[in-house]
């Protein structure tokens, strides 16, 4: 008798624990090895570029904070520094300041949810609630500045919405001392941790080459020994007046890029000390018309988000609303690189790739 | 084998310390005065500028004015019917950022749930009636006019 | 006990038997019972959170207000799946784990069986809780399912191996495979105990053990984040209360039996504190074993399948068949050396 083997077309569904979100990718195995992986998305999309074509500037920022809800300031400011370059306002310095400790306060935050998950996923319960609780400490701080705790709505053309109150920058002084504390204490946790070492090691490698082919940034590109952030590169707002390293690794497998967020946050609680210190009095928001008409052209504005690079594309016809305005989200773009590295793997390495590549449903499908 | 071992001192020294959860529903949470919460209006103050209506980026509030029935007063219109629906409010306050008399201010209530969706449509009443937890800065340049100059 | 089974059956007897039974199984629910709401609370302060807290005073009735909730679920059979196989499994899973109670002694008189071949019995018994989990997964006529069926099955029988090597070397030093002759060969001080002459065979056995349970760092069958559970998905209601009662008596029964092999069953650590009744110092032993295994739980991430089956067979295989060789050549050294 004959021997038939097939080939199993499994649905790693849109409702799944570990993908992040309603993310579908469809996977075809022999055995545990996976041939053929097909992402399928569109489960989150809202219409935001859409939408946007019939709202005020101002109007369309609390749906930039939805779409990357775990880092929506760097979004917010994605969104107001285009507007701002069509219309080539000048930002106060304080505006300027506390636009820079908020989104370097969020990379911590995206990254510690990332962590937190990501271990989650591997299997570890327990460093979820740990980064979760750290998170909540950065979160407060959110609320007390700009009274929301996920959807900040913080940054407006011209500067922030609202002045810091008494003793926030006090707070925000003593809870960097706290997080390299509790860096700490997650290493002691996980990163020495055999198990884990022996799960991401080797895992998902790809080279220079390829993750520049593919578009790919933020740690993904970061983790193959290209050194490129935005932050230096094409410095925007006043991140030329930090010192700050870029963490690179070489090896491009999952432990590098685990490595290189991890070196990020602390990269991130440099700046925030630099910052803290140089903070100044003045006030918090431009001289602006009362209604935004930015003249007619086009602006591809773009940032260093804590998932990669993040761009705003708007074409505007002179009137209050953009004629069209186009984001280019990181998540989407470095997901393309799964369909490649995931051939060959089992179906394991399946949900630590997907994890390392830190994406967010809500930015894949805008 | 280390690596291991520090990891379940880090777990068993975590369970000594005390826990961390906040007791509500027990104990009430109190949010920071900026917090965004369900919006609080008072007729009085209103004059029908619609400029909340229109700034609101998921045209959930919809009002009717009146003329004012006090030939006396400066003021034209008054308000007939406010009403805000909270199934698609996000709480954005931008309403409150541009009304100009400060009719409508935030709270910081954020309980919101009901059992069923006809609930969520508030109408003037009810915001009239929920004056608890009213946020102190809400128009930012009416603050500042307050104030007298950059804050 | 022990006089009570040297009778000849007579109906009195057989009486006695059943009633004992039926309340030792009685107790074991309300061990269970207690040891998932141990587990819950116990994850949740490492967790920095307070575990549940809300049913009954300190959340007491939590499990049990589970277990009602798990019984009035509608009984969902999916239509293309093998039903007496679907019926059956769980079933095959949990009776080995009860029935392997039987044979350890909890205290000096306090035990049901006294087989001369109790690690035998023990040991072939536990294997047979395998085919519950294969046929879990094989008739639900679910591929999530049949992939963790097929997963848990290679694990549980690489992972039986150690497990039973290890125990021969205890079984080697103690000249008998009766569980009370190997508790009373543990007789004295602390350091008498069989886990420090036999530390390799020891750690063996606990990891094996905690694999044969299906538990972190080893719970790829039902992993939540990768297989949404493995081969229970299928299972609804009253048949998945059942895989779970047959996870956690296990755990008992595995608690009970590195006790009984390695820690010396109901001997006090020294000779002057054995005014305490023998039971108490089982169930202090006892708590502390099901304390680790949860505090493995609480801090490992999972191994990945491959990484899996090369401990078990490159690693652990290897160390208990040294452990082996090694108690043979040192107990004969003894012999030569004392007569």
């Amino acid at each position: 008798m004959t021997i038939r083997t097939e080939e199993l077309l499994l649905n790693v569904g849109p409702q799944h624990p570990s993908t992040h979100g309603v993310f579908r990718i469809v996977v075809k195995i022999d055995g545990e090895v996976i041939k053929e992986a097909t992402p399928v998305m569109g489960y989150l999309h809202r219409g935001t570029e859409k939408l946007a074509e019939n709202l005020n500037y101002t109007q369309i920022i609390p749906y930039t904070d939805r779409m990357d809800y775990v880092s929506a300031m760097t979004n917010n400011y994605v969104l107001v520094s285009a507007v701002e370059k069509l219309m080539q306002l000048e930002i106060p310095e304080r505006a300027e300041y506390l636009r820079v400790i908020v989104m370097e306060l969020q990379r911590i935050a995206s990254h510690l949810v990332w962590w937190g998950t990501y271990l989650l996923d591997v299997g570890a319960m327990s460093p979820f609630l740990y980064a979760f609780r750290d998170r909540e400490i950065i979160i407060d701080l959110f609320n007390e500045i700009c009274g929301a705790r996920l959807t900040y709505f913080y940054m407006r053309v011209g500067g922030v919405k609202w002045d810091a109150p008494d003793g926030w920058i006090e707070k925000v002084r003593d809870f960097i001392p706290h997080m390299r504390e509790r860096l700490k204490v997650y290493d002691d946790l996980v990163s020495g941790n055999e198990i884990f070492l022996s799960r991401i090691k080797g895992v998902g490698r790809y080279d220079a080459q390829t993750a520049i082919d593919y578009g790919l940034s933020g740690a993904n590109l970061r983790c193959t020994g290209v050194a490129r952030d935005l932050r230096k590169d094409a410095p925007y707002s006043i991140y030329d007046r930090f010192e700050f390293d870029i963490p690179t690794r070489s090896e491009g497998d999952c432990h590098a890029r685990y490595l290189v967020r991890v070196e990020e946050i602390k990269e991130s609680l440099r700046i925030l000390e630099q910052a803290v210190e140089q903070f100044p009095e003045g006030p918090v928001m431009a001289k602006i018309p009362r209604v935004l008409r930015p003249p007619e052209g086009e602006v591809y504005s773009r940032v260093e988000s804590p998932r990669g690079e993040i761009g705003c594309y708007i074409v505007s016809r002179g009137k209050d609303s953009p004629y069209r305005l186009k984001f280019r989200r990181p998540s989407f773009v470095n997901l393309q690189i799964l369909p490649k590295i995931l051939v060959g793997e089992s179906i394991t390495n399946l949900v630590t790739i997907l994890g390392a590549t830190d994406i967010v449903v809500g930015e894949v499908d805008a | 084998m280390k690596g291991l071992v520090k990891g379940l001192g880090v777990t068993f020294r975590n369970m000594m310390k005390k826990n961390i959860t906040y007791k509500y529903p027990d104990e009430p949470i109190q949010m920071p005065n900026r917090f965004r919460g369900v919006q609080h209006f008072e007729p009085e103050k209103c004059i029908v500028c619609n400029q909340c209506a229109r700034i609101c980026p998921t045209d959930c509030i919809s009002l009717t004015g009146m003329k004012n029935p006090d030939p006396e007063s400066k003021v034209k219109l008054v308000i007939d019917t406010f009403d805000l629906n909270f199934e698609i409010c996000i709480l954005c306050d931008l309403c409150t950022e541009v009304c100009p008399t400060e009719a409508i201010v935030m709270t910081n209530n954020f309980e919101l749930s009901t059992y069923s969706r006809d609930d969520l449509f508030k109408d003037k009443e009810w915001l009239a009636a929920n004056n608890t937890n009213v946020r102190e800065e809400n128009n930012v340049s009416l603050l500042k006019a307050k104030k007298g100059g950059a804050s | 006990m022990g006089d009570l089974l040297v009778q000849p059956l007579s109906w009195g007897s057989f009486f006695t038997f059943v009633m004992m039974a039926v309340l030792f199984l009685l107790l074991i629910l309300a061990m269970v019972t207690y040891a998932i709401y141990f587990e819950r609370k116990i994850l949740g302060y490492m967790q920095l959170r307070p575990g549940p807290n809300r049913t009954g005073k300190f959340g007491l009735l939590q499990t049990v207000a589970d277990v009602l909730k798990l019984l009035i679920k509608e009984d969902t059979i999916p239509q293309k799946a093998d039903r007496p196989l679907f019926r059956i499994a769980p079933m095959i899973s949990f009776v080995p784990s009860f029935v392997v109670l039987a044979t350890i002694p909890y205290s000096e008189n306090l035990y049901f069986a006294d087989l001369d071949i109790g690690v035998l019995y023990y040991v072939a018994l536990s294997a047979i809780s395998t085919i519950g989990i294969v046929l879990g997964g094989w008739s639900s006529n679910n591929k999530y399912a049949l992939l963790g069926g097929a997963r848990s099955a290679a694990q549980l029988i690489s992972y039986a191996i150690p497990l039973v090597i290890s125990a021969v070397s205890i079984v080697m030093l103690s000249g008998t495979m009766n569980l009370r002759g190997i508790v009373e060969g543990q007789a004295g001080w602390i350091w008498q105990w069989n886990f420090i002459p036999q530390i390799v065979a020891f750690v063996v056995f606990v990891i094996a053990a905690v694999a044969e349970l299906n538990r972190a760092p080893f719970d790829l069958p039902e992993a939540e984040s990768e297989l949404v559970a493995g081969y229970m998905v299928e299972y609804s209601g009253f048949r998945y209360a059942f895989y779970m009662l047959a996870e956690y008596v296990y755990l008992i029964a595995m608690s009970a039996l590195i006790t009984t092999l390695f820690l010396g069953g109901w001997h006090a650590p020294a000779p002057f504190l054995s005014f305490i009744p023998g039971i108490i110092w089982f169930i202090i032993k006892f708590c502390c074993v099901v304390f680790f295994i949860i505090w493995l739980r609480g801090t490992m991430p999972r191994l990945r399948t491959d990484q899996l089956m090369s401990l078990g067979w490159k690693v652990l295989l290897p160390l208990s068949l040294a452990n082996i060789f090694i108690t043979a050549i040192i107990i004969e050294i003894i012999k030569a050396v004392n007569g």
